[in-house]
């Protein structure tokens, strides 16, 4: 049994969100599920600290969350949200733009072609976003950000746009990068068939 | 010069068949805000007629406590009409708008009456009409500002989360619509100083003419407080906005919106 990346302890959000106590372990692929409305997004945005509990808490590495540096923490423990944005542009600009946002040098076109090819987006790098289709999009952002290179990914929904056969290339393709660069994944997935086919572990909420 | 040709109450009131006028194009539009045009129209009667019952008996009796006290009326209004037109704003918002427009507005107020025409800061006939302009101006550009800021809080939603959850700061993420917000509440008044002169001859300069002013000294006045407005709808409107969207962000880098 691999260690836990964390460990929550009589968790509620807002009062209407009770979790049970979790130990989510330190693997490339654990799939949360549960019924729509138990609160999975919601869990996701309380580990990166983007949402506050109303109590209980959250340890992160063995160190409880509210002692961790809410940017530092993020860039480390990276949410790939469920609504996509690109900047208006090219795939070379949005790399750009967000890494000016992170005031980072971009990375070179070589790292960008790598990131678009393991998320099945094997785009030019000029190819402007606005004329791209919500799948191909949703792609290119999850490229963007797996790019940052975190500790541990978390995916909301991350194949919401895509269609069955793409689904499970793209999480295939992932969760074997994570694996091979030892990132931690944890997926939230309303599609049976991507738990069934590349959960290491299943949390139910 | 001459006086003003002083309205007789028989021949005023006919500037009300005016508004049969409109009645009638609202009919054939069929616009349903004929009870709207009465009211507005019958609300600003009553309110100018009590401003000008007011007024006659501040300037007859001039003391600087009822300056002072029709000044802070005019700045309360006008804070609240911004406030009740954005609803939304959590208490810190509101508090931080609302000292905006006093502290902005009565600063510029004071620099014109006090510096610029070089009157007594009670003096009501300058002091009570041109605190009314400043004022009335910031309001708008305040609304105005405040409106957009909204509104791409709403429509950016998809950035801010992207880029919150990038890890970068709140305040980083929110001031380019700060910046948006604040350049477009300043256009209409930038839009106004180009056209003024050309095709519009403002209201104040077009009173002070009609009384009998010169219009040399009519337009440097009217030069004054355009600059004035345009100054006191800026810093109100940056005021709000600066101060306003920090009560956004929490020590957690939290965006509560």
């Amino acid at each position: 049994m691999e260690k836990s990346v964390f460990t929550t302890e009589k968790l509620e959000f807002g009062n209407f969100i009770h979790y049970p106590d979790m130990e989510i372990p330190e693997a490339p692929g654990v799939f949360l599920t549960g019924p729509s409305g138990s609160g999975k997004s919601t869990l996701l945005r309380l580990l990166n600290g983007t949402l506050s509990p109303s109590s209980g808490s959250i340890r992160y590495q063995g160190r409880d969350l509210e002692t961790w540096d809410t940017l530092e923490l993020r860039r480390e423990v990276l949410l790939v949200g469920q609504s996509v944005f690109l900047f208006d542009g090219t795939i070379e600009g949005n790399f750009r733009e967000f890494y000016g946002y992170r005031n980072l040098p971009a990375p070179s076109r070589e790292r960008m072609e790598t990131f678009l090819g393991i998320c099945s987006a094997p785009f030019p790098l000029d190819k402007d976003c606005r004329t791209m289709s919500g799948g191909e999009r949703q792609r290119v952002y999850m490229a963007i950000f797996l790019s940052f290179g975190p500790r541990v990914l978390l995916l909301d929904e991350p194949t919401s746009a895509l269609d069955a056969k793409n689904s499970h290339g793209v999480v295939k393709d992932i969760l074997a990068h994570c694996a091979r660069e030892g990132i931690a994944a944890i997926i939230v997935s309303h599609d049976n068939s991507l738990v069934e086919a590349f959960a290491l572990h299943r949390i139910l909420i | 010069m001459e006086d003003v040709v002083k309205l007789n109450l028989a021949q005023f009131s006919l500037i009300y068949l005016l508004l049969l006028l409109v009645l009638a194009i609202m009919k054939k539009s069929k616009i349903n805000q004929t009870r709207l045009l009465v009211v507005a129209s019958a609300r600003m009667t009553v309110q100018l007629v009590l401003a000008g019952l007011l007024l006659t008996y501040i300037f007859k009796n001039p003391h600087p406590m009822f300056t002072a006290a029709y000044v802070a009326v005019m700045v309360f209004f006008s804070i609240r009409r911004v406030l009740s037109r954005n609803p939304g704003l959590n208490s810190r918002f509101k508090r931080a708008v609302a000292l905006s427009i006093a502290f902005c507005g009565l600063s510029i107020i004071l620099f014109f009456v006090g510096v610029v025409v070089g009157m007594d800061v009670f003096n009501p006939q300058y002091m009570i009409p041109i605190s009314g302009m400043i004022i009335g101006n910031s309001m708008t550009g305040v609304t105005l500002g405040l409106k957009t800021f909204d509104e791409s809080l709403v429509a950016q939603r998809p950035r801010i989360e992207a880029l919150l959850n990038l890890g970068v700061e709140p305040k980083r993420i929110l001031l380019p619509m700060v910046n948006n917000a604040l350049e477009t509440a300043l256009l209409p008044t930038l839009n106004n100083m180009l056209g003024m002169g050309v095709i519009s001859l403002p209201g104040m300069m077009t009173g002070q003419i009609l009384s009998g002013t010169l219009p040399m000294t009519a337009i440097l006045y009217q030069i004054a407080i355009m600059i004035a407005i345009t100054t006191a709808a800026c810093m109100t409107v940056f005021s709000s906005l600066h101060f306003g969207y920090r009560t956004l962000c929490n020590h957690r880098n939290q965006i509560l919106a």
